[in-house]
């Protein structure tokens, strides 16, 4: 919730603990204790100016432990940023990976990243329990924003979907509270999955009922609600996997995390696509190079893959011709 | 912050030895030498009392901001930039305590009268550069340690200081600067006067006030305008803006006279306008239909087409910045 200085009637221990200011003056506590010896009085103020510096500009996150990482909604937007900004270059080359390949990626940002939650992203992303599919970049990314900001949400979400598919009322569904999470048993328990699997099923108004009460007790963050609503307005059945992958795509719920681009602007990287431009520029131009002819060609072939329309043209014929078919020869692309 | 203490030193890597002891030993020296204590509990409780939107942010700007008063000589805090060991200009120096003075004037908001003035005196005899002997004791909300003196400066701030005070004052209160600029042409002071504390005083709560107005008649105009379109109709903006000029004006009082020396007076412009911004945010709150359905009558006969954003904050600042006297 949002706190302000004309709203002081917030009492100072919840503004504290709404800010999660003290996990993080615990940790960069525990971080400069680490490192005493490098620090002296002085020293000590310009740490911690550093450290809220870099939580203030997301930079915190890159290569800290998993809890770290998961602790607060601040940090794990961060790291879904940091994700998007490390790997969207993949995404231009129109690569599709798996989700292994994905749980690789992650891990160089993060050495303990659990596979567990790479895996329900993946389904979010192909909406299967088959995860074996290949990925497009933004599609991975988008339900993996989902599943990693909104984790415990979900957890829930899928208890009450499983009550509902196993017959039971909406006023006996058992609302799970923030505390019984721990006791939720993973996602893929073989009975849930031979009976009733996720791709069922049920009444969209009724989830739609249970997922209100959730909201009104949840502790956690949770997807603004007429987002929600609207996804479930719109069909006359809905299984758990089709409402998240729904969820994913939605820009709304994009926009209120905040921190990625829409789908339409996510490959954009003018900063990079300036330093590629700058680095061939140099390399042109400088008086040590050998200039030779075939380092002049092969220049021009780099300076080709750069331009971002080639990488257009090229992720288009992945789409639309799946047996590589080159039409579009070498033109000159300047 | 005792209880902290302990649990900061009873956090200990997994798999530490017999030497465990020892460590939170050395740590909770470490700690207590370097003062950590003190210097925590400082800082929770300037950001519980300044209550900012942006806690982590706040307290960025915290650290950053004691950390170029306690290294002396050394150039300002960048968020990312290394603390430069090289010599400091003037103009250097004067940025820094522009940068200090700034960070003072944003702790309080301006209803908070008291704390609010503190802060400007505060700000103003950093910028003033005299007063050597007496910061220690005026400093209340002020950060620890010395404050390092340069020698001369007059009896007033230097006019291009103050205007560039302002100029910031109101970008980060996130007016664009084409908004700003008619209401600082009438502030502003030109760079060789000296500028006394009541002008400075007056110039900064405007700025202040001003960037709530601006903030408030854009959120006003959101709630106005169509949210597809982007635009709203004239009529109604026009409506908007002439019930907003109204409520400017009957509470206005009688005193628009603004004399330099005066200090008492002062206060009636911005606390005009600051009547006017609860008459916007009071607006905002009303639903657009039933905005709607209050401007009907105002409706019927008004000019057709739409209003940007854009044409609706200028004239909205207008209205503001006609009741400004200017410094002379």
């Amino acid at each position: 919730s949002r706190m302000n200085r004309l709203n002081p009637t917030v009492p100072a221990d919840q503004y504290l603990a709404d800010s999660n200011v003290l996990f993080y003056l615990n940790d960069a506590v525990i971080q400069l204790l680490e490192h005493k010896e490098e620090y002296n009085q002085f020293g000590v103020i310009r740490y911690f100016a550093e450290y809220f510096s870099s939580v203030k500009n997301s930079n915190h996150v890159l290569f800290r432990e998993f809890n770290y990482i998961q602790a607060t909604p601040h940090n794990r937007a961060s790291f879904i940023r940091v994700f998007w900004k490390c790997y969207r270059q993949i995404g231009k080359s129109g690569d599709l990976l798996s989700m292994l390949e994905y749980r690789s990626l992650l891990q160089l940002l993060c050495p303990d990243f659990p596979v567990v939650l790479v895996q329900s992203a993946a389904r979010i992303a192909v909406m299967d329990d088959t995860i074996d599919c290949l990925m497009s970049f933004s599609d991975f990314l988008y339900a993996f924003q989902l599943q990693f900001y909104y984790q415990e949400f979900l957890d829930c979400v899928l208890v009450i979907y499983q009550d509902l598919l196993a017959g039971k009322s909406p006023n006996t569904v058992i609302v799970p509270t923030s505390t019984s999470i721990e006791q939720i048993p993973s996602v893929s328990t073989e009975e849930n999955n031979k009976e009733e699997r996720p791709q069922d099923g049920v009444e969209p108004s009724t989830l739609v009922e249970c997922i209100d009460a959730l909201c009104d007790r949840f502790k956690h963050s949770h997807p603004p609600r007429s987002c929600m609503r609207e996804i479930l307005n719109q069909t006359d059945r809905i299984s758990y996997y089709s409402f998240l992958m729904s969820l994913a795509k939605q820009e709304a719920i994009n926009q209120t995390i905040g921190v990625l681009p829409s789908k339409a602007e996510l490959l954009i990287d003018p900063e990079m696509d300036q330093e590629l431009d700058k680095l061939i520029a140099q390399i042109v131009v400088s008086p040590s190079s050998n200039s030779s002819s075939s380092a002049v060609g092969g220049l021009k072939e780099v300076q080709k893959k750069a331009s971002p329309r080639r990488n257009i043209h090229h992720r288009r014929r992945m789409e639309v011709e799946s047996d590589g078919s080159t039409e579009e020869t070498d033109s000159s692309e300047n | 912050m005792a209880d902290k203490e302990k649990r900061r030193s009873g956090v200990n890597p997994p798999g530490m030895p017999a030497g465990k002891a020892t460590k939170s030993d050395s740590d909770r020296e470490f700690l207590s030498q370097a003062g950590v204590g003190d210097l925590l509990r400082g800082a929770i409780l300037k950001m519980v009392e300044a209550r900012s939107d942006d806690p982590i942010g706040f307290l960025a700007d915290h650290f950053c901001n004691l950390a170029s008063v306690t290294a002396a000589g050394s150039g300002g805090c960048g968020d990312e930039e290394q603390v430069n060991t090289g010599t400091v200009s003037a103009g250097a120096q004067e940025q820094q305590r522009l940068n200090r003075a700034l960070w003072h004037l944003r702790l309080a908001h301006h209803s908070q009268r008291s704390a609010f003035s503190n802060n400007v005196r505060v700000a103003y005899d950093l910028l003033n550069f005299t007063g050597p002997q007496t910061c220690a004791g005026e400093f209340s909300e002020g950060p620890d340690g010395p404050c390092t003196v340069s020698p001369a400066g007059g009896g007033g701030v230097r006019g291009g200081l103050y205007t560039q005070t302002l100029q910031c004052l109101c970008s980060e209160g996130g007016v664009p600067a084409s908004t700003s600029a008619p209401l600082l042409r009438r502030l502003h002071c030109h760079d060789h006067e000296a500028v006394p504390y009541d002008v400075f005083r007056h110039g900064v709560l405007t700025c202040a006030v001003f960037s709530d107005y601006i903030r408030q008649a854009q959120r006003l105009y959101a709630e106005v305008c169509c949210p597809g379109e982007g635009t709203a109709s004239r009529a109604l903006c026009l409506a908007v803006l002439g019930t907003l000029k109204e409520a400017l004006e009957t509470s206005q009082g009688s005193d628009t006279n603004y004399c330099a020396n005066a200090n008492t007076k002062v206060n009636s412009c911005p606390e005009a306008n600051v009547k006017a911004i609860r008459y916007l945010e009071a607006s905002a709150k009303i639903s657009p239909c039933k905005l709607a359905q209050a401007m009907a009558g105002a409706q019927t006969q008004g000019p057709g087409g739409n209003m940007d954003a854009k044409e609706f904050e200028n004239a909205a600042a207008e209205l503001f910045i006609t009741r400004v006297k200017v410094v002379s």
